[in-house]
């Protein structure tokens, strides 16, 4: 059996966030509790608002919080420098944006070397890359720059640039937000494949229902509180072919 | 190239190629500016340094040790000729000429006029002393064993409107009382400056001896194979002739010269300085436009978790790499205008008429620029220092992105 506390990445306690705009205050999270478990894939869903991003921002040690205590890996945040956060991000979390923010100037390949480079990865880089993008079937695509990739392989290389540095948590904002329905169904196996095969976690800020179909749980927000937290049985891809079959 | 990130600051270079351009062009022309100015500057002063040290002042000057208080010009060097034999055996040594100097009055009928009568040693100070060299002489110039002869300036002969084998009375100080004699005029020279030529008048070092009394020369004056190694020689003559004389250089000889010297040099400096900071708040410009431009793209970077002196580097090595091109192109454009000022020259004289001279020295009129391998290193330097020092304000705004913001889609 597992141990509880050694499974749990992410330990969320009362944290809210308050944003200052102007003179008002604009309550984000109102008192977040919630833990994330080793090989969750978890989509946190809610309407515009709800606080979805603020929370993988907080998580993801882009922000902090302003109250309550937020543990990501063990490391409390709120005790952290902006130096050891980045460290945190660059060796043991990784990123999936919506808007796919690949470097534009640079290859497929070096996008995701460049993550590798900057963990210090040293001649190996290359190779690593390269296995990742082959895994991910993007090997043909590698040295093609992200102009020249549609947005579905932008979405995948950006997949394989957050995992090349073999993090524990993959954060992913939205997606598939500009994926159409076929690219979406590819990235979430492959992410799911990820998942299961390299125990990586994952959470997902997500309006999709494509995404939540995948998901083995789903917490709700609403107005920056938990509405809901559940496990459910996620779609597979046997499970979706079966579905298109009866379709 | 292996490395990702001086590909990553490479291709943003070339995002938007005219204005990377134009930035590598900017500091470009600036250094060559910076390359044109120092090469005239630096040609001027070796010109005005060659000058000076061969219209009679030497690069080098053994003086009895009080001249440098006093400037006295009756004042006698101790065992000259123990000191001129030193001098010569050391190596580097190009020419030496022995002078003694007495203020006195020339007169000839009504006409009088004041000059600074000079011994000289005929053999050697023709080779010693460009005004006797290089100016155009009537006559015949002085010879060893003349014995009341006198060579003077056309300015001192039109004074005192005399003419070839004129004799002139002179009137001297003398050790004990003042001297006088009558010496014949046997070459009259004209160096086209009437300044220059008013202060000539030259006799046998012998003759001053005999008239005035004061034995010996006042001043060894000796040229150098190699100017740039003055220091080093007056150290080693100084070394050498420790007693009762003193090495002085051509600049406290002739204080006036070097004065103007050191001037050009400061504004070289001061010129380079403006160039530097022009050219760097153009690069500030045009880098802080492209940080800007891409807050977004810092942001992912270091959400991804790039630290802030990550994100310098990127920015300064962009910065760099405008400054090695523009390096480049300031060796082309600089190097060139330098090569053709060190190799074809400027001649001043047709842009300012007739004879140069300055402070009793007699210019060349040519000017020949300052060329050699300090020019690369110059080019890398200003341009590097312009374009990196430039880089630190963007490259200090580019770490205060925040990450937070790469999660806004834009």
């Amino acid at each position: 059996m597992n141990d509880p506390d050694k499974d749990t990445l992410v330990s969320a306690r009362d944290v809210t966030k308050t944003y200052q705009v102007g003179k008002v205050e604009a309550p984000a999270l109102r008192g977040i509790t919630l833990d994330v478990r080793s090989r969750d894939f978890l989509a946190v869903v809610g309407p515009s608002g709800s606080g979805k991003t603020t929370l993988l921002n907080l998580i993801g040690a882009l922000d902090s919080a302003t109250d309550g205590k937020l543990t990501v890996l063990g490391n409390d945040l709120s005790t952290m420098s902006k130096r050891h956060r980045a460290d945190m991000r660059l060796h043991s979390l990784g990123f999936v944006f919506q808007a796919y923010n690949l470097v534009p100037v640079l290859t497929a390949r070096e996008n995701v070397e460049f993550v590798l480079e900057l963990q210090g990865v040293g001649s190996e880089r290359s190779r690593r890359a390269m296995e990742i993008l082959d895994q991910l079937d993007l090997g043909e695509f590698a040295d093609r720059k992200p102009s020249e990739l549609s947005g579905g392989q932008q979405q995948r290389v950006a997949v394989a640039r957050a995992v090349a540095s073999r993090p524990k948590l993959v954060l992913a904002d939205e997606p598939t937000a500009n994926l159409d329905g076929e690219n979406a169904e590819i990235l979430l196996k492959m992410m799911q494949g990820l998942n299961e095969q390299q125990n990586i976690t994952f959470i997902f800020s997500t309006h999709d229902p494509r995404v939540v179909a995948y998901a083995r749980r789903v917490v709700r927000l609403v107005d920056g509180r938990v509405a809901s937290d559940e496990m459910k049985e996620p779609a597979s891809s046997s499970g979706t072919e079966q579905k298109e079959a009866e379709d | 190239m292996k490395s990702i990130s001086a590909k990553y600051a490479l291709r943003s270079l070339l995002r938007h190629p005219r204005r990377s351009i134009l930035s590598i062009v900017g500091v470009g022309v600036g250094c060559a500016i910076g390359i044109f100015a120092s090469s005239w500057i630096g040609g001027s002063a070796e010109m005005q340094v060659r000058a000076a040290s061969e219209s009679g002042a030497g690069h080098l000057r053994v003086v009895p040790s009080e001249w440098p208080k006093t400037r006295e010009n009756i004042l006698r060097l101790g065992q000259w000729e123990q000191a001129l034999a030193k001098v010569r055996a050391l190596p580097g040594i190009k020419t030496t000429a022995v002078r003694a100097r007495v203020n006195g009055l020339l007169a000839f009928g009504n006409r009088t006029a004041g000059a600074e009568v000079v011994g000289v040693d005929p053999a050697v100070e023709p080779e010693a002393n460009r005004i006797v060299g290089k100016g155009r002489l009537q006559g015949r110039y002085l010879q060893s064993g003349d014995s009341n002869k006198v060579v003077i300036g056309k300015t001192l002969a039109d004074r005192l409107d005399v003419e070839l084998d004129d004799d002139l009375y002179v009137t001297l100080a003398g050790r004990d009382e003042i001297s006088s004699a009558m010496l014949t005029i046997v070459g009259i020279i004209d160096t086209g400056s009437g300044d220059l030529d008013a202060s000539i008048c030259q006799v046998t070092l012998e003759d001053i001896e005999r008239i005035t009394g004061y034995q010996g020369p006042g001043e060894i004056s000796i040229l150098l194979n190699d100017y740039r190694l003055i220091a080093s020689m007056q150290k080693k003559l100084t070394e050498a002739l420790a007693g009762s004389n003193a090495v002085i250089t051509w600049k406290q000889v002739n204080p006036g010269l070097a004065g103007n010297v050191e001037g050009d040099k400061v504004f070289t400096k001061v010129l380079i300085a403006i160039i530097v900071v022009v050219v760097s708040l153009g690069i500030a410009s045009a880098q802080l436009t492209a940080v800007l431009e891409r807050r977004h793209e810092f942001a992912i970077l270091s959400a991804l978790g790039m630290k802030g002196r990550h994100v310098v580097g990127l920015v300064v090595l962009e910065a760099l790499l405008v400054g090695v091109a523009g390096a480049a192109v300031a060796l082309l454009l600089g190097g060139s205008a330098a090569y053709y000022l060190a190799t074809k020259g400027v001649n001043l004289a047709t842009m300012m008429g007739e004879e140069l001279s300055f402070e009793n020295v007699l210019l060349d009129p040519y000017v020949y620029g300052d060329f050699g391998i300090w020019l690369i290193w110059y080019a890398l330097a200003v341009s590097v220092i312009a374009t990196v020092g430039a880089s630190i304000y963007p490259a200090w705004l580019a770490t205060k992105v925040e990450p937070a913001d790469a999660l806004r889609v834009i």
